[in-house]
């Protein structure tokens, strides 16, 4: 069967992922499994530039092709394996086309899909049934994602206030490179030393690698590659976007599922005292695994959305006094520990303004529903009231923010979304992953005037939460959207560090072009392959 | 105005399990939850609570249920949601009970709080189906009854006025109270606790009751007092044959219709 398929309609929906931006391909690939990616690599012309996709709901444009051939590795969804270390802990290897969802239910039901497995899977399986549950932490929105996409942005969400992102929890990989040479890479067996990385290929090929120079900050982030002095080998493939190899496996850190999880959502009538709640109860609350935020107007517009009625009809009524919300959620060995973390958040709350009358407690599954649903309904009630002004405006789209700050910078950044909101006289919602200082605020333009006014405003924000410090990813990855934010965040030389390690491993700079570096960079690059030697086999 | 809410403690999962060998639901480990139609039935209550009191009215809405020791969980958990007291009778001596049995339970539970203005019932429980409780407390009680309530009731001077959807059409009815209502699954979400809720919950007394304290007969309760029993229940096999239709649409049509037939349809 023809592996590589001439471009058709059938094929529209690949040229786009949930960034809403579209793109163009000439050929599309589904290659079920590492060989068959391999073969395919080798049949394309080696000028011919690659886009990987996993599931496509990434919001930064990384897997909306850039013309050429596009690889989806939706097919490549097996679990493959499973191990048990002499701790007790459990090592899950899968595809990286495996759902997130899928990987849950499976967890949670105990029914992995075992086709194939060795004995010593086999027997490790055994084990993982026989005790406790066992999940994977990772929890962006999106449970559609797959793993290997999870990966390549290294996603989070709401739980990397407790978990961090997905980086820690993927103990190694298998990567295809761009010239069909593979590595496989386990946490801790290969490591710079300082900024040097020397990696070998399962063909024999030896790579000597320099690391740029920038240091990360201190707050969430996923822009650009990770670098760090000493750093695993591992952690340079999370994150890079797909730019530097392809995902072929991966091998997860399972942890044991908590025993209890409640869900509080705290409602406050002033946005300064839910921030003043948030710093108070960051280090008091140990067991809190997410602290997610909703503003006024996200408040406001999840209201009017359920007056409306249809699918939010079911949602608890938000009194209109409350101007803010913060979602807690604990995770805990007992209900005994949850009890008195609630007595806790209850003091919390009362000190800074707020009252234990004005919250909702999840702890049943009914209820932990109920708030998952209002926690999605937020950006879903958002995305029909853009929707809606998108039949006047066509070309407006809703603009959302993914900056983050260090900890003592919260308020600071809060000042400055309101102050210059305010000045701009644009309306938005703001919501996301307070605990982490990380807000999605969403401009809400009207007409095309605020949509060009929205985007200043984000160029603006950029420089400023650089400024103090923090990412202008935290989350969703740099991708094709955000280009020029990494160039504010690590300025040009360091960018250009970037672009070189890309052509370290891609030499024609052919892999996920347009993710990180506009072509400009990236071709210059490739054109000095700098920091890079290749020993003999 | 004092409103009792009987509530069953169910199970939460929606997957349930059957034990291959007795053919029983395997309950171990498993969440035990308020049946959803009593869920429904309390947040009637409270709000018709919060009616009575910005009325400047007293209300108090007691949560009742018949179950094992850990049911008083369930309680609590109403409790924390607004109901002001809880009682449950548990007892050995209540296992087994069919619906009429329970029933009598519940009514010797009922005449231990005093006479009630209005008891709220679930239309079913999800477990059981069978919507006779309601319907036979207020036999037992000696007072009218509104199954299948489909709105929020009005209380005036006495009376309650329900709106009951039925398979004849929509009803609106004049019950005179006291009276027993039975609530249908969308009347009402159930409101949420809150810290204030819970904390103050886990202070509440909940009155738990033996048989013989809720001065039960011992001959009507538990599975001495049910006139039904179950025989045998099993988990009908599964056949998930098909059967291959083929040729022109005249004569697959024929062979549909052949095929229900065979199925008495």
């Amino acid at each position: 069967m023809q592996m590589i398929r001439p471009w058709a309609s059938e094929y529209d929906e690949y040229r786009r992922d949930e960034s809403r931006s579209t793109g163009e391909a000439e050929s599309i690939s589904f290659p079920t499994c590492e060989d068959e990616l391999r073969s395919i690599l080798s049949e394309l012309d080696p000028a011919t530039p690659i886009t990987v996709q996993g599931a496509r709901t990434g919001l930064a444009g990384g897997a909306v092709p850039h013309g050429g051939h596009v690889v989806s590795l939706v097919r490549m969804n097996a679990y493959k394996g499973l191990r048990q270390a002499a701790d007790g802990a459990f090592f899950l290897r899968v595809g990286p086309g495996v759902v997130l969802s899928e990987l849950r239910r499976h967890l949670h039901a105990k029914s992995l899909p075992a086709h194939g497995w060795d004995d010593a899977s086999r027997a490790a399986l055994e084990a993982l049934y026989a005790g406790p549950e066992q999940f994977f932490p990772t929890d962006p929105t999106e449970t559609s994602a797959c793993l290997g996409g999870m990966a390549a942005c290294n996603a989070s969400g709401a739980r990397s206030y407790r978990y961090g992102p997905m980086r820690p929890h993927v103990s190694g990989l298998r990567v295809v490179l761009p010239n069909g040479e593979t590595l496989a890479l386990r946490r801790g067996d290969v490591c710079a030393q300082g900024r040097a990385l020397e990696l070998a290929t399962e063909q024999g090929t030896t790579m000597r690698v320099d690391l740029p120079t920038y240091v990360m900050p201190r707050a969430k982030n996923a822009s650009g590659y990770f670098i760090a002095d000493d750093m695993d080998a591992v952690d340079l493939f999370i994150g890079s976007d797909g730019t530097l190899g392809i995902i072929t496996e991966l091998e997860l850190a399972l942890m044991p599922a908590p025993r209890v999880t409640w869900g509080v959502n705290c409602f406050f009538e002033d946005e300064g005292h839910a921030l003043d709640f948030v710093v108070r109860a960051r280090p008091a609350l140990d067991c809190a695994s997410a602290f997610e935020y909703f503003d006024g107007a996200a408040l406001d517009i999840l209201r009017t959305t359920r007056e409306d009625g249809a699918a939010f009809a079911s949602l608890p009524e938000v009194p209109d006094a409350y101007r803010a919300c913060v979602f807690v959620e604990l995770e805990c060995d007992g209900e005994t520990q949850a009890m008195e973390a609630l007595r806790e958040l209850g003091s919390l709350l009362e000190e800074v303004g707020g009252s234990e009358r004005d919250t909702w407690v999840a702890r049943t599954d009914v209820d932990r529903e109920r708030q998952r649903l209002f926690r999605h309904a937020v950006p879903e009630c958002v995305n029909i009231l853009i929707d809606r002004r998108r039949r006047v405006t066509p070309s407006i789209t809703k603009l959302g923010s993914d900056m983050s700050v260090p900890d003592e910078r919260l308020h600071d950044v809060v000042d400055l979304y309101r102050r210059t909101l305010a000045e701009a006289g644009l309306e938005s919602a703001a919501w996301g992953h307070i605990g982490n200082n990380h807000l999605h605020v969403n401009i809400l333009p009207r007409d095309e005037a605020d949509f060009a006014a929205g985007k200043d405003l984000f160029r603006a924000w950029a420089c400023e939460v650089t400024a103090m410090g923090g990412a202008v990813s935290a989350e969703h990855g740099v991708g094709k959207i955000k280009r020029d934010f990494l160039l504010t965040m690590y300025g040009e030389a360091h960018v250009d560090e970037m672009a070189r390690l890309k052509a370290a491993f891609d030499p024609t700079g052919r892999l996920n072009r347009g993710n990180l570096f506009d072509e400009a960079r990236l071709d210059a690059a490739v054109g000095e392959p700098d920091g890079i030697e290749e020993a003999a086999r | 105005m004092n409103i009792v809410v009987c509530v069953k403690a169910v199970l939460g999962s929606t997957e349930v399990k059957m034990d291959p060998k007795t053919h029983t639901i395997i309950r171990d480990g498993g969440e035990a939850v308020i049946n959803p139609f009593d869920a429904v039935a309390l947040e009637v209550a409270l709000r018709i609570k919060d009616e009575r009191r910005s009325a400047g009215e007293a209300c108090t809405v007691t949560v009742l249920s018949m179950g094992i020791p850990v049911t008083e969980k369930l309680l609590r958990d109403c409790i924390a949601r607004g109901a002001d007291a809880g009682l449950l009778l548990s007892d050995r001596a209540f296992a087994g009970a069919d619906t009429l049995a329970t029933t009598y339970a519940l009514s010797c539970g009922i005449a231990r709080l005093g006479v009630p203005d209005l008891v709220l019932c679930g239309k079913m429980a999800v477990d059981g189906d069978t919507a006779q409780i309601g319907p036979e407390l207020a036999g037992a009680l000696g007072i009218p009854c509104a199954v299948g309530v489909t709105g929020l009731p009005a209380v005036t001077d006495g009376t309650v006025t329900v709106r009951r959807e039925s398979d004849a059409g929509v009803a609106t009815v004049d019950v005179p109270l006291p009276a027993v209502l039975t609530v249908a699954k969308d009347v009402a979400e159930l409101r949420m606790a809150s810290i204030a809720g819970i904390l103050a919950a886990e202070d509440a007394e909940i009155s738990v009751l033996s048989a013989e304290a809720a001065g039960a007969d011992a001959a009507r309760i538990g599975l001495a007092g049910s006139p039904t029993q179950v025989v045998r229940s099993f988990v009908p096999e599964g056949d998930a044959r098909g059967v291959e239709i083929t040729g022109d649409a005249a004569a697959q049509a024929e062979q549909v219709v052949e095929v229900m037939r065979g199925m008495a349809l």
